[in-house]
């Protein structure tokens, strides 16, 4: 291992080792869960979001999580209701000044949460005095019981920027606003963040969910003596939303602005999607909540192969390649189409593609009932390819290309 | 495992164990429950760490995952195929309280095979600047010893009386079990890491431990394993009576060999070896295959696996009987003679303990008696190892360190065990290669 680190990258002027990070969150509570994700090998830790308690008292609710499952599949998302840090602030700040002493190479990331100016500027000079690297602005908590803060804030572009310059006027640090992916377009967000000085973006925070339904009480779960409420999702299942958003960040040519991304990060291959995305730096929480600090040797040794493997001596040659394929629909070629191939040779004979095209697409897979397999209609196969996604063959169902000019394709009519 | 096989077809498949699909993997890597401090881990004798290499496979690390098969257990290809993981990593298996276990062996070839195709760097080369250890017998004890010894930049050479390393593993386990190629792959690697091995020298030509030690070595291992069979009196002086190890290695490859082809064929014993020879003689076309043993069918120490694949192939299990009588022409024994037996005192399954049921005497016809009770290291080392404790049926005696009474020399595996598994083997050489390195550091220090 004598090759330099390919894993180490600078995201707003601070050196991490390697881009993943601790989110703001339970995992990263208190100096001494921070200190193990730190010795397990997680290059940063953004610190569980301060508050101050002498302006809002928080009282978490429990049950405070609940699981989403499909099927035999167990947790493919999390609902919380946690709100901000509920420890007092003279605690977190000691545990930020012991981390940052105790270690000085890893990167602290202090998440802060104000209810008004003065808040979020004591907060950001507090984060500073205590030795943290980087801030980042909490606009984006789905469930505070406060009226005036959490993603209230982040949707609203006013309060946005004027409290990132704020904490601009209050440190040197460099600052990330963390944005809500409760809201129709994020772009606007990020850049009123940039108008009031932000450095960087991070998305997404939860998204507002009901995960389930008691059907004996008709209660909403979790159900906190009685009520419930729509609250933060995240896990796997988010992961296809905070893809969307993290790229839209990223082409946004006017915000030009380094993306920290989160939401449903577990493995080296979830990291490296949203780094091709456009993000420098890998953020994770329910991933940890569920498997433990541990899952960042696999994301270091994972990656570090896959660069190995192909040559690739830095992360900077990945960042931005996907989002550079995405374009608006209006621009996709239509002239060019696809129908489904089968390997008979592979195919089982479930009939799971004929019914899905049949009741699900253009009725072009045909069953032969007698051999039990089925072949392609080409005349009416539009090209969906729903068959090979239900087909629990994983290689049975392919395509080809059919150029629409030469070739009728049933697509076009 | 195989489920339908046709008796006569067992020469033609590659492997007794089946590669998993890239599907078969990930649905069981996503079945494994990621426990914290890994029964699995606790239960393999090498340290291999299935716990680790599962979930390194469950999050795509497969790479990261073959590295820590590697690092942990030169044989872990070979273990992969023939470790009797029900007894061992998945016994343990805390899936177990709730359906099947995790299928580790079929996870651990999945990824000795991905970190073949998708190349691996090379092992870290012994700079063997930390003393010379000489090792004899090259079997799975040796082998991890001096991969060991060699990661910890020693200058190891291996005594081999065979014209190749592998011990038990090259020349007895049937090819269906173990293909040759996968030991070949883990023997590979062990060479890369410089370990030189020197073939077809057996103790009387490397001399004794004194003048191993007077060539420069500064400890020895001895990991020369078993070769004595045991031989029941009532057998002794026929013609047609073989021993275990004389029929696998004989047929190990070639199952076409004519001689078995119709005859009958009467195994004594109940353990992995006798299997080994009963599936073996069924494979090689014998017409009827006796599988004699005092223990009953639920008492066999043979793994499930093996027993399932011996009803597969026909085997005829005469379990929980003895053989009585013979009955020889020209000292050619044409007829066993036996009866059903049982135990006199419950869960001690000692020849002594049994006892004959009347009445339920039995007798078959046979063209050849293959006895499979076990074996005991060969007289040789007591020349060679003068001075070295042993006990009664030839085994050498160590203390939990894998040392010796003699300063300096080390022995582990079956030479030790008195019989045991590759993998126990592997974890013996392992722990040895440690004690030898304390013992050389202490010795360094009192320079
Ligand atoms: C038929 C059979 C099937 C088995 N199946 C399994 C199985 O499926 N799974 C499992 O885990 N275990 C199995 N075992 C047990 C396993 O093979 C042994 O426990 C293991 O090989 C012991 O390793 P070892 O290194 O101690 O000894 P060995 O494998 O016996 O190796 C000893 C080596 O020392 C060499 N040697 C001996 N004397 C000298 C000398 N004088 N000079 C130089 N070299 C010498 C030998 O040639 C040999 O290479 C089986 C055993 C047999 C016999
Ligand atoms: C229990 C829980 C508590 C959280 N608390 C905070 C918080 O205090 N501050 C914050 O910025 N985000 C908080 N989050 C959001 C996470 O930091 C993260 O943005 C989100 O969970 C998506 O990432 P994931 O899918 O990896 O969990 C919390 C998430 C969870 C599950
Ligand atoms: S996870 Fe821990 S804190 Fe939460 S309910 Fe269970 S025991 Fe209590």
């Amino acid at each position: 291992m004598s090759k330099p680190n390919p894993l180490q990258i600078n995201f707003c002027g601070v050196r991490f080792e390697n881009p993943f990070c601790l989110s703001s969150s339970p995992v990263g509570n208190h100096a001494e869960m921070c200190a193990r994700a730190y010795d397990a090998g997680w290059g940063g830790v953004v610190y569980k979001t301060l508050g101050l308690e002498k302006s809002f008292r928080v009282v978490m609710p429990s049950p405070r999580l609940n699981a989403y499952n499909y099927g035999d599949k167990r947790v493919i998302g999390l609902q919380n209701t946690e709100q901000i840090t509920d420890r007092p602030i003279r605690d977190n700040l000691r545990d930020l000044a012991w981390l940052k002493k105790s270690y000085p190479n890893k990167v602290l990331i202090s998440s802060i949460m104000g209810y008004d100016d003065e808040d979020w500027a004591e907060l950001a000079k507090m984060s500073e005095d205590a030795g943290a690297d980087l801030v980042e602005l909490n606009f984006s908590c789905p469930q505070m019981a406060h009226k005036h803060a959490g993603h209230r804030v982040g949707q609203d572009f006013h309060a946005v920027e004027m409290f990132t310059r704020v904490v601009k006027n209050a440190t040197r640090l460099p600052v990330i606003a963390k944005m809500t992916p409760n809201i129709t377009d994020m772009v606007p967000v990020a850049l009123a963040a940039k108008d009031g000085g932000a450095d960087a973006i991070s998305a997404i925070n939860t998204i507002k969910a009901i995960t389930n339904i008691d059907l004996d009480s008709f209660t909403p779960m979790p159900d906190i003596h009685g009520n419930s409420a729509a609250t933060g999702f995240s896990g796997p299942a988010v992961k296809p939303i905070a893809m969307r958003f993290v790229s839209d960040l990223y082409n946004s040519k006017q915000l030009n602005l380094p993306v920290s991304a989160i939401g449903g990060i577990e493995t080296w291959i979830d990291a490296l999607h949203f780094l091709l995305l456009g993000a420098t730096n890998i953020q994770v929480t329910t991933a940890i909540m569920r498997y433990g600090y541990r899952i960042v040797e696999d994301m270091i040794e994972g990656l570090t192969d896959f660069m190995n493997d192909r040559n690739i001596g830095s992360l900077d040659e990945l960042i931005g390649q996907a989002a550079r394929m995405i374009v608006d629909p209006s621009e996709f070629d239509t002239r060019h189409q696809v129908v489904a191939v089968v390997d008979p040779e592979k195919c089982i004979g479930c009939g799971q593609c004929f019914i899905s095209c049949r009741d699900g697409a253009n009725q072009a897979m045909k069953f032969n009932a007698a051999k039990r397999k089925v072949e392609v209609d080409e005349t009416r196969c539009v090209g969906c390819l729903l068959c090979k996604h239900v087909c629990p063959v994983w290689d049975c169902i392919s395509h080809k290309e059919v150029d629409t000019l030469t070739t009728r394709h049933a697509a076009i009519f | 495992m195989k489920t339908n096989i046709d008796p006569v077809k067992i020469s033609e498949f590659k492997c007794m164990r089946e590669p998993l699909s890239l599907e078969a993997v990930i649905r069981e890597s996503n079945r494994c429950l990621l426990c914290h401090e890994a029964p699995c881990s606790a239960g393999c004798p090498a340290g291999t760490d299935p716990g680790r290499f599962i979930r390194q496979i469950r999050f795509y690390n497969y790479k990261g995952a073959a590295r820590t098969i590697r690092n942990n257990n030169i044989l872990g290809g070979v273990c992969a195929f023939i470790c009797p993981v029900e007894k061992l990593c998945e016994k343990e298996c805390s899936i177990k309280a709730l359906e099947d276990p995790i299928n580790i062996n079929g996870l651990q070839r999945f990824v000795v095979e991905y970190g073949k195709a998708f190349s691996l760097e090379p092992m870290k080369v012994s700079s063997k600047n930390m003393g010379h250890v000489a090792i004899i017998g090259a079997g799975p004890a040796g082998m991890s010893c001096a991969s060991s010894l060699a990661t910890l930049d020693y200058d190891v050479t291996l005594y081999e009386q065979e014209q190749q390393a592998g011990g038990i593993a090259r020349y007895y386990i049937p090819a269906f079990r173990l293909p040759e190629e996968t030991l070949n792959d883990d023997i590979t690697n062990l060479l890369s890491q410089g370990v030189k091995i020197s073939h077809g020298k057996n103790l009387t030509y490397i001399g004794t431990i004194t003048d191993l030690m007077k060539r420069g070595f500064d400890a020895v291992f001895i990991s020369t394993g078993l070769s004595k069979p045991f031989r029941l009196e009532l057998l002794e002086g026929y013609i047609n009576v073989t021993d275990y190890l004389s029929f696998l290695r004989n047929i190990r490859h070639d199952f076409t060999a004519p001689e078995l082809k119709n005859k009958n064929i009467a195994i004594i014993g109940g353990g992995s070896v006798a299997l080994d020879a009963a599936v073996s003689a069924s494979a090689a076309g014998a017409s009827r295959v006796y599988l004699i043993s005092l223990e009953h069918l639920k008492e066999l120490p043979a793994d499930q696996e093996e027993i399932n694949l011996a009803r597969l192939m026909n085997v005829i299990f005469k379990a929980g009987s003895q053989i009585t009588r013979v009955v020889a022409e020209d000292k050619q024994i044409t007829r066993l003679t036996g009866i059903e037996t049982d135990w006199k005192e419950p869960d001690n399954y000692h020849p002594s303990n049994a006892r004959q049921i009347q009445g339920t005497e039995f007798s078959i016809n046979v063209d050849l008696v293959v006895q499979a009770i076990g074996t005991c290291p060969d007289d040789k080392i007591t020349r060679f190892a003068r001075g070295v404790e042993i006990m009664g049926k030839g085994t050498i005696v160590t203390g939990s360190d894998f040392s010796t009474n003699l300063p300096g020399v080390f022995a582990g595996g079956d030479v030790v065990s008195g019989g045991a598994t590759i993998v126990q083997a592997v974890g013996d050489g392992k722990k040895a290669a440690e004690s030898i390195h304390n013992y050389l550091n202490k010795r360094r220090a009192n320079q």
